[in-house]
């Protein structure tokens, strides 16, 4: 036994010799490998690390652990979207009957209904919401109300209104000399010219209280359209459960506003979502710019981007302009002027002006007053908490469908806020999903049958509509007189619906009646999550949806992401590749290298033969050589690989330079951590490239014949 | 004397391209134990081909040659490599020794690739031998650092460190001057009779010749002339 220890000994001893007696050549063939084994550990921590944040993201935003829906759906399920918009799935119908059999699967703790889809949002405009204002006043002042504080809001919220008037004026008369439209079309806006003219005329307003609700009208109608702000906007949403939501997802909370009350319909409105299309857009483009300059150390003097935003804050100003009454507009220039140092003289625009001409000296300045002294006085989103927004979709039936429903409050996920991936999506309630959805309820189906019976609506056939609409001559109504609105009876029929207790705002509904009807898809939160035990349930729980005729195809949650869930797979195929041309070159360089050295000690290798070593010893020591550089090196390159993982975290880890990276490092920075994974998956990889390589030249040693030995040198 | 070598009828042909090339035709000869045999020619006269044989390194094309009791045609290549191991020591022309070993690793080698010696017995064996051979201060050298002659001993003392039954010796002198030459044939011939150990070693050069007990003259593939020359030299004596 000791012998063998003994000659195991003078076999490293060779080997090592071997290695220190051509040190250039050990020393290139260990570089390659310690740089092999570097880019693994590194690659692979860095991945393994996105992998995990990935993973977080997406399984405690809204992917849970399995995803589960109809398995006869043309599409497939893109939890953050695909290329083509939305997927198209068929509903599965009863979701109460999934939530009741996969409740029983082994492992699975939640089932949560969802779905997705988008939908457009009226938002009204600046001058719809200065009008509407004002109609609140009129109203109170029309039930009777006199107090000097409404007088007073009363005459600011007109003033508003005219200076609105006046801006638009002012605007279209410059485009006015820009264009000369003929025919209907000038017609048209000759029409809209002499309306706004009107609006605008001193005459107009001293005569308002003659016909209040007639002004109102005449305003919202001919003129409110021609401030041509977004009337609406396009919002991407989950119907679901929301107590099963947030209890599913811990990454989603309410960070203004509360949660929609248990059984109510409501929404909560996406924060990065209303950042990015409900938020004054000057307001918003300053946050860019002082996020860019914060976080990735843009300059305006240098970015070209950053230079475009500032010009267009600066031709933006008429939003903030049209958003002010006269008083508002006086106490913000007084701080205004205040604030920026300007002179007495200086009107509010030039002030705004000089407010957003920021330069990188006084940007930050400038935010802050900003944020201090105009925006506390401006509607910063068009939809803020507390609103009521009406959300319409085009339905299954093809009809527009569209539902009220409240903003309770705007939602984010926690770590992966900036990310538009999860942080564009609201949350609503399932039954408003229901309704824009179109797929006819029973209890819908029975509201249209009682609608139906009280107009007096018949089915007619299409070709005989014509007939039954415009043949019979029917009775002339006895007067065609314009009658104006009248808002009292309005308002009074409204409150009687309300009391009919018809307001589905405030109907709370059971968990039975949120289970019972459709949804698109299910996510499923199980109790151990391991990919294996994710394996396992998904295997259990097609079974389950196969035993129960529920016809559900079932996907884990990378693969129910669609595309975000491909990004690590691919991201792993581009290290895989670079990994696998790396150490193909340095298989071929290894080869080389111990083919040459194998050449060289032909003779050595012949007289060891002669003297009575066996083939399978040479080749051992061969082996033994290329070993100890794989380990040597290939451990040296681990170790380093630690220290620059080590260092990356010291150094603060891997910033998420864009806002997509949010949400595969699951925050604002990536901190790798070393596994013991990537370091053994390393020295296999380094190994077995080493052995690999010393394949050839093991069979080059194999042949040697002792006669070798006995050959003369030359 | 029983023979520890027995060549019958042996022939040996290599292949050079297309063409058969004899060198070796029809060799009978025994070699017996204790002899120190010389085998003389000219180069390309077959010595070499007729060491390989004799070594084990090679196998004839015709004829059988029995090592030590086994017919080697009969064996595989382990069986052969084990032969060689157990029976017989190697001296090289250009000694051939490990160049990363130090001299006493180079000397138990062998050993260790028997295996069946404790360190403290091959230790005592490698050195004993390196005395004899007159390197007792050399242990720790590398081959580089010594000069031919040394080398050379160096190589004598691997090949009898096993105690093998037989030392093959291709031209051992060739690469030496002829005084140093002359001392490593006395070496050889020293081991030989203190041991009984046979040798068999080949060369032209008629100095050495001398020195051996008998002579194998061989020219083209054949063996021309036998004669006992030392011996006789010896017995005159």
């Amino acid at each position: 036994m000791g012998a063998r220890r003994d000659f195991l000994r003078v076999l490293f001893r060779i080997a090592f010799r071997n290695l220190l007696a051509s040190k250039v050549r050990t020393g290139i063939l260990g570089a390659i490998v310690l740089a092999g084994s570097l880019i693994v550990v590194v690659g692979s921590s860095v991945l393994d690390s996105i992998d995990r944040g990935m993973r977080t993201s997406i399984q405690e935003s809204l992917g849970g652990h399995v995803q589960v829906y109809d398995a006869d759906s043309e599409g497939t399920l893109e939890l953050y979207g695909g290329l083509r918009g939305e997927s198209l799935l068929e509903p599965i119908e009863d979701f109460a009957r999934v939530k009741e059999v996969l409740s029983k699967v082994p492992n699975v703790k939640q089932v949560v209904p969802m779905g997705i889809d988008q939908a457009m949002v009226a938002t009204g405009n600046t001058f719809d919401v200065a009008l509407e204002k004002v109609r609140d006043d009129v109203r109170k002042l029309a039930a009777g109300a006199r107090g000097a504080e409404l007088l007073r809001a009363y005459e600011a919220h007109k003033a508003h209104v005219r200076r609105m008037a006046e801006l638009l004026k002012e605007e279209l008369s410059q485009a006015r000399m820009l264009v000369d439209l003929e025919g209907r079309e000038g017609n048209e806006r000759r029409r809209e010219w002499e309306a706004l003219v009107q609006a605008a005329s001193e005459e107009f307003w001293s005569r308002f209280e003659e016909d209040r609700y007639g002004n109102l009208e005449f305003l919202e109608n001919r003129v409110a359209p021609l401030a041509m702000d977004n009337s609406f906007t396009f919002i991407r949403y989950v119907g679901t459960d929301e107590e099963a939501f947030f209890r599913a997802f811990p990454l989603a909370e309410v960070i203004e506003g509360e949660r929609i009350p248990p059984g109510q319909r409501g929404v909560l409105v996406g924060k990065q979502y209303a950042d990015e299309w409900l938020k004054l857009r000057n307001a918003r483009r300053l946050d860019q710019i002082k996020d860019r300059r914060d976080r990735r150390g843009k300059r305006i003097a240098k970015d070209e981007q950053l230079q475009r935003w500032v010009k267009d804050n600066g031709g933006g100003i008429r939003e903030i302009l049209l958003q002010f009454d006269p008083v508002q507009a006086e106490e913000v220039s007084g701080k205004l002027r205040a604030a920026l140092g300007a002179g007495d003289g200086a009107p509010l625009d030039a002030l705004l002006e000089r407010l957003f001409a920021t330069t990188d000296e006084d940007f930050d300045e400038k935010h802050r007053i900003f944020y201090e002294v105009v925006a506390p006085r401006l509607r910063l989103y068009r939809i803020n908490v507390g609103d009521t927004i009406t959300v319409k979709a085009p339905s299954k039936s093809g009809y527009f469908s569209s539902v009220n429903v409240k903003v309770y409050g705007f939602l984010q996920f926690k770590g992966i806020e900036k990310s538009g991936i999860a942080g564009m999506m609201s949350v609503m309630d399932l039954q408003s999903f229901r309704d824009l959805y179109g797929f006819m309820t029973k209890e819908k189906a029975e509201e249209i049958r009682r609608l139906k019976e009280r107009m007096g609506a018949r089915e007619v056939a299409r070709e005989d509509a014509e007939e039954a609409l415009f043949g019979a001559p029917a009775a002339a109504p006895a007067s065609t007189r314009a009658a104006a609105i009248d808002e009292d009876a309005l308002v009074a029929s409204a409150l009687e619906r309300r009391a009919g207790g018809e307001d589905l705002s405030a109907r709370v509904y059971s968990q039975e009646e949120i289970d019972r009807g459709v949804a698109l898809n299910a996510a499923l939160i199980l109790e151990d999550h391991s990919p294996w035990a994710i394996r396992r349930t998904m295997k259990d729980v097609r079974a389950a949806s196969e035993a129960s005729g529920l016809g559900l195809k079932v996907v884990d949650w990378q693969a129910a992401a669609g595309l975000v869930g491909q990004f690590v797979t691919m991201l792993r195929l581009v290290l895989f590749f670079f990994v696998a041309v790396f150490f193909a070159i340095a298989l071929v360089v290894i080869n080389n290298a111990m083919v040459m050295a194998t050449l060289q000690r032909v003779k050595e290798i012949g007289t060891m033969r002669a003297i009575g070593a066996q083939r399978g010893l040479v080749v051992t020591m061969l082996l033994v050589e290329i070993g100890a550089v794989g380990v040597v090196f290939g451990l040296a390159g681990a170790a380093l690989g630690g220290l620059v993982v080590a260092g990356i975290r010291l150094a603060g880890g891997i910033p998420a330079v864009t806002d997509l990276l949010y949400f595969f490092f699951s925050g604002p920075a990536l901190f790798p951590t070393l596994g013991r994974g990537p370091v053994a998956v390393s020295l296999s990889i380094v190994l077995a490239v080493a052995i690999l390589s010393a394949l050839y030249p093991a069979v080059i040693a194999m042949k040697v014949t002792p006669v070798e030995a006995m050959a003369t040198e030359d | 004397m029983s023979a520890i070598v027995s060549l019958q009828d042996v022939s040996k042909d290599y292949m050079l391209g297309n063409t058969v090339v004899p060198a070796l035709r029809g060799v009978t000869l025994d070699v017996d134990q204790g002899d120190f045999l010389s085998i003389a020619g000219p180069s390309g006269s077959g010595k070499t081909t007729l060491l390989n044989l004799v070594g084990c390194v090679d196998t004839p094309t015709a004829g059988t040659v029995q090592v030590a009791g086994h017919d080697t045609s009969r064996l595989h290549e382990r069986e052969l490599t084990d032969l060689r191991l157990r029976t017989i020591g190697f001296i090289f022309q250009s000694f051939n020794l490990v160049s990363v070993l130090s001299v006493f690793q180079n000397v138990e080698f062998p050993l260790l690739l028997q295996g069946n010696l404790s360190k403290e017995d091959r230790r005592k064996r490698v050195l004993d031998l390196l005395e004899a051979v007159g390197l007792s201060e050399h242990t720790r050298h590398r081959p580089s650092e010594l000069s031919g002659g040394q080398r050379q001993r160096v190589a004598i003392a691997r090949a009898l460190v096993a105690r093998p039954k037989l030392v093959l010796a291709d031209e051992p002198t060739a690469n030496l001057d002829s005084r140093t030459g002359g001392n490593i044939i006395d070496l050889m011939r020293e081991m030989n009779r203190k041991d009984g150990t046979t040798f068999v070693f080949s060369t032209h050069d008629p100095k050495v010749m001398s020195h051996a007990n008998a002579l194998v003259r061989i020219e083209d593939g054949r063996i021309t002339a036998r004669e006992a020359v030392g011996a006789a030299r010896a017995e005159a004596r």
